[in-house]
């Protein structure tokens, strides 16, 4: 399968760090694909390079088959059709859940008013949200928060989308909102690229599964695969923590 | 007080100077201060110097030693002399567009930490993140600080006195050499600054109630 997007060598340094190194995989059409791993392992570095929020040191992002830097393309045209949804929701505090959705949708793609507030109803919709659409970020709970910033980041009609641990800040019931959007999204067939520790969610919809550590890919695989009979005894390890 | 009637027409020239410096050097000044704190927060190492040394020299020295400096050591230095008018708004818009570098910072880089990545994330190019993200935000929590330094301009602007402005103080000044009647002179002028600076801290009180949004307060 032609990937969407793609990386290739990626790495990433601040200072002496190394968050990311030699990194490669793909996304294509259609698929879930689930990162995880511990805390600090690059999951999040590796997301925001993919989603061309930061330059990697070293390597190639690929979106539909083109270089991203070495083409030189307009990298605000390439971003409006990598949809990107933050861990914390991250919505802008000025706007209403309606406004925080149309204002890619009328400043980016230029869409007309009406037309913009009606895709913004759309996806708000999608998320379940349509009767918050007028209330502000600081009137509606994590979980809702981050419905809306689901709703901002599919409005644009992305490519892909990539969630970056959408529901660690949230607890447990609010968590279960976001995860119920996002397995509805998988089987709407959206493509999807997931940093999560939400292994249950990734057993469910993932069509594969991605352990990395210390900014290294250890192991892919299906999600029986790492349910079963991981390779590594550092993803085995990690496996039976989260699972307890 | 009723002599004053006698001078109304050069009390109220007297005042409508005093506003007018007030208000076109704090609109100035929110100028100044929202560029300056774009260098601090955007420039390279140049930009982020000479921003520091503006609002050091302003903030750090007497309002009265800039009017002197604007109005007599410059022309003296560069052989071009301005408008004493020109001088006063020149020198209060740069006195506090130091000073409102400092609050729009701080509001800047409130909203700027957890939004820029949210709206880079969705295309928008850093002009309009600024113009629809971090300007409508930045200015609303703002306006608290912008009350002190509206209060506090329009008192400076007393200042003014020592480059011969003919502001508010000015004419009381110059009606009491004549009259000799300095109690109800200085005593009409203090009430009428402080109805003033009431009313203006009163009028922004009311635009940041319209304008206030949930989760949207002051962290300044």
């Amino acid at each position: 399968m032609t990937s969407i997007l793609e990386c290739r060598g990626l790495t990433k340094v601040y200072g002496k760090v190394i968050a990311v190194n030699n990194v490669s995989l793909g996304i294509g059409r259609g698929e879930t694909k689930v990162i995880f791993g511990p805390s600090g392992s690059g999951k999040s570095t590796l997301l925001r390079c993919l989603g061309l929020l930061e330059k990697p040191t070293k390597g190639s992002i690929y979106f539909n088959g083109v270089d991203v830097y070495a083409s030189k393309q307009d990298l605000n045209k390439l971003r409006a059709r990598i949809g990107f949804v933050f861990q914390d929701p991250s919505l802008f505090r000025h706007l209403t859940a309606l406004g925080n959705v149309m204002l890619g949708l009328k400043h980016v793609l230029g869409l007309s008013d009406a037309e913009a507030r009606r895709k913004a109803y759309e996806a708000l919709k999608l998320v379940k949200m349509e009767d918050w659409a007028n209330y502000y970020p600081a009137q509606l709970s994590g979980g809702q928060q981050q419905r809306v910033g689901i709703a901002r980041a599919i409005s644009m009609d992305p490519e892909v989308v990539l969630f970056d641990e959408p529901t660690a800040a949230l607890d447990v019931e609010l968590k279960w909102e976001v995860i119920a959007v996002m397995r509805d999204l998988a089987e709407r067939g959206t493509t999807m690229l997931v940093a999560t520790h939400e292994l249950r969610f990734a057993r469910e919809v993932a069509d594969e599964m991605i352990f990395m550590d210390q900014g290294q890919i250890i192991e892919a695989g299906s999600p029986d695969h790492f349910f079963t009979s991981p390779n590594t005894e550092r993803a085995r390890k990690f496996m039976a923590k989260i699972l307890g | 007080m009723l002599f004053l009637l006698n001078y109304s027409t050069f009390i109220i020239s007297g005042f409508l100077i005093t506003v007018e410096v007030t208000l076109i050097g704090v609109g100035l000044g929110l100028i100044l201060g929202i560029l300056a704190a774009l260098g601090d927060i955007f420039g390279g190492r140049i930009v982020k110097i000479i921003v520091n040394v503006y609002v050091e020299f302003f903030r750090g020295s007497p309002l009265i030693v800039q009017l002197f400096i604007f109005y007599f050591t410059i022309p003296m230095i560069t052989g071009v002399s301005m408008d004493v008018m020109v001088t006063a708004i020149l020198t209060l818009a740069l006195n506090s567009g130091a000073y409102q570098k400092g609050y729009l910072k701080g509001a800047m880089e409130a909203v700027f930490k957890d939004q820029l990545m949210a709206a880079l994330s969705l295309g928008l190019p850093m002009w309009k993140i600024f113009l629809y993200v971090v300007i409508p935000q930045a200015l609303r929590i703002v306006i608290p600080a912008w009350s002190n330094e509206l209060a506090s301009m329009g008192k400076s602007t007393t200042a003014l006195i020592v480059i011969g402005v003919r502001e508010f103080l000015n004419t009381g000044i110059s009606i009491t050499a004549q009259t000799f009647r300095p109690l109800e002179t200085y005593a009409f002028i203090t009430i009428t600054y402080f109805i003033w600076i009431y009313s203006m801290l009163k009028a922004l009180d009311i635009l940041y109630n319209k304008v206030k949004i949930p989760g949207l307060e002051p962290i300044i």
